[in-house]
């Protein structure tokens, strides 16, 4: 009885020192009068979206985004950071009052994308796909979705960028490696490091499977790539140049041998938004460098 | 009678209790209604005010509120579930996760979900949309009549074997759950955490009347049992004299706990330890009379899910916890606390 009542008045007082803190109250920022379209309160989901609307001018109309959107860094003051798509939950979005959602369909999880379409928030799922061709038309499309007509620059861009890469005469062969948790995965065919590594002038050094696998010594011995290539922050997870070279089977390959490893920032080459041709450029470049 | 009215006393007080922390919980997150309270803006939700914004309506009713009402429902289920367990086993460790139905659940919920699409077809429309909440109660149940099975034998159960079993099955649906994981893609699978460690953020109102209905139907049947569960205490035999129909009563434990255990798990993931904590905590303060400990604890696993899942959703916002994590963290020493208690007589 006396338990009863002691662990009632506990939460009482919890919940009443809950109410005096209050909330913080959101910041609603004045969006400019010199903004010539209409303007929304965007929420991104997918780091590629999130450069292509910053890209088209309204990078001071988003309002959240995902933790893959590192790019432009000045959104890290004007946007929350919700946290990763696959753990999101609707509430967070609803709280930064967006009036348009826009998100990938192969990161969003369906539970989510269910609360997104019923909670009454106008929302776009693009597909992405992983190509110049692709990516081209996620720019057309995401503009088309926020009211800007002004998006053939940003392809004319990508074009101009990708002029720039050297055709490299032996095509080198490169293994992209990421950790995923605690396990090493390497990327095979039709991902879209296959496809960067493809525009760059390099050939994918795994071509007996799909999507991402745990890397085993002996697909590597096999694979016998000429370049092993991680995401800056993945090659420190991996315990840098020398982590990478005693992975097992690594140092039976040319890249071991030769040690041939070459890293990139993640968000520039795995987004595929405006800075796909710059990516690609800066990949080729490494590449050229490291086969010589 | 004066026991049945202490009884409704405790009920009254836990049912009281309930509803001040679903009000707290209605107003924790990180939504803001503009000064409005969330409370304010359920009743206006309730009234079908017409100036209410979408948003602020949706937030409430179809976030917050639904979520508490499956913390509600499932907290009680896994609790009462836990406390009938323990009572047919006469064994405080015999609880869904510990002896492996919500293993046995997962897996086969995991294998509806990632092969379902197959077969999905030959299948009339009713059990289609139903496919995953019927595949874990399949599961859970195989995996009881198992442990069953092999823990008993002439009307007593082996406790040793018992949770041995459950750590078996466990091991065998963990590995296929993990190879499933594997295999699948990620728009089927996507989330090894929820299967591992629960979750309650998909809640909606379809779900919640298919809980409310396994949890109206479960407890017509099991809830009056507190009684015939004491006099089994006594051991089956006896009991058997005293006029109870122990075979009859041990079918429909096992029937009723498994498909609660199944329903909870199809939907929010494998949440563990709440089967464990709550009667625990009812036994020190009532023993083992499973006329009171089973009722309330109906109410009170309620108390404690809601409790855990209001905290897991505000301790890191925007972003939140695993709810298995907070359940597991507070099951973990209570466990231990068991093992202790029982050492000799385990």
């Amino acid at each position: 009885m006396k338990k009863f009542i002691l662990a009632a008045s506990v939460l009482v007082a919890v919940y009443s020192c809950k109410k005096e803190a209050g909330k913080p109250t959101e910041n609603t920022t004045e969006v400019s009068s010199e903004a010539p379209k209409s303007t929304h309160k965007i929420v991104t989901l997918n780091g590629g979206i999130t450069e292509i609307v910053s890209a088209l001018g309204q990078e001071k109309e988003i309002v959240g985004t995902d933790v893959t959107s590192t790019y432009p860094e000045s959104l890290k003051a004007t946007a929350k950071d919700l946290g990763h798509v696959r753990s999101m939950t609707i509430e967070p979005i609803m709280a930064v009052s967006p009036t348009l959602i826009l998100a990938s369909e192969k990161d969003i999880n369906p539970e989510l994308m269910g609360k997104i379409k019923s909670s009454g928030i106008k929302s776009e799922i693009f597909k992405q796909e992983f190509t110049v061709d692709g990516t081209k038309k996620l720019i057309a499309d995401v503009a088309k979705a926020i009211g800007n007509t002004d998006y053939q620059k940003l392809n004319d861009k990508i074009d101009a960028d990708l002029k720039q890469i050297q055709p490299i005469a032996k095509k080198p062969k490169v293994l992209f490696i990421y950790a995923r948790g605690n396990m090493l995965m390497v990327s095979g065919k039709n991902t879209p490091m296959a496809s960067l590594i493809g525009l760059a002038g390099g050939e994918n050094a795994v071509n007996d499977f799909e999507d991402f696998k745990p890397l085993t010594p002996e697909a590597v011995v096999k694979a016998n790539p000429d370049v092993l290539f991680f995401f800056t922050s993945g090659l420190q997870g991996a315990g840098g140049n020398e982590g990478a070279l005693k992975m097992p089977g690594v140092s039976q390959t040319n890249a071991g041998k030769n040690k041939k490893i070459i890293t990139m920032d993640g968000g520039l080459v795995s987004s595929f938004g405006p800075r796909l041709g710059e990516a690609a450029v800066g990949l080729n470049k490494l590449l050229i460098e490291n086969t010589k | 009678m004066k026991t049945q009215s202490k009884l409704y006393f405790y009920l009254t007080i836990s049912a009281i209790l309930l509803v001040i922390i679903a009000v707290w919980s209605l107003n924790t997150g990180v939504y803001d209604f503009e000064g409005k309270s969330a409370f304010e803006v359920l009743g206006k939700v309730i009234k079908g005010d017409q100036d209410l914004s979408l948003s602020d309506q949706y937030v409430v009713w179809d976030v917050r509120a639904a979520r508490i009402i499956m913390a509600i429902l499932i907290g009680s289920m896994l609790a009462v579930s836990g406390t009938g367990l323990q009572g047919l086993f006469k064994n405080p460790l015999a609880t869904g996760d510990l002896i492996g139905l919500t293993s046995g659940a997962t897996l086969l919920a995991a294998i509806a979900i990632v092969l379902g699409g197959h077969f999905k077809q030959y299948l009339p429309e009713v059990i289609q949309f139903s496919l995953v909440g019927i595949a874990a109660f399949i599961g859970s149940f195989l995996s009881m009549l198992l442990v069953y099975r092999i823990s008993t034998s002439g009307g007593k159960t082996n406790v040793v074997m018992m949770l041995l079993t459950g750590v078996a099955i466990t091991a065998i649906g963990f590995s296929i759950t993990g190879f499933l994981i594997y295999i699948s893609k990620d728009d089927q699978l996507r989330d090894l955490t929820f299967w591992n460690l629960g979750s309650l953020a998909a809640a909606t109102w379809t779900k919640n009347s298919i809980l409310t209905v396994v949890l109206i139907i479960s407890y017509i049947i099991l809830l009056p049992k507190g009684k015939a569960l004491n006099v089994m205490m006594l051991g089956e035999k006896d009991a058997q004299h005293l006029g109870i129909n122990v075979e009859r009563l041990k079918k429909q434990i096992i029937i009723i706990t498994a498909l609660m255990v199944g329903s909870c798990v199809a939907f929010s993931g494998t949440i563990g330890f709440v089967g464990l904590i709550v009667p625990y905590i009812l036994r020190l303060l009532f023993k083992s009379n499973y006329a009171f400990i089973l009722p309330l604890s109906a109410v009170c696993g309620s108390i404690l899910l809601l409790t855990a899942d209001t905290f897991s959703r505000s301790i890191v916002e925007p972003s939140e916890l695993p709810i298995g994590i907070l359940t597991a963290l507070m099951g973990g020493p209570i466990f231990i606390a068991i093992l202790i208690k029982f050492k000799k007589s385990l």
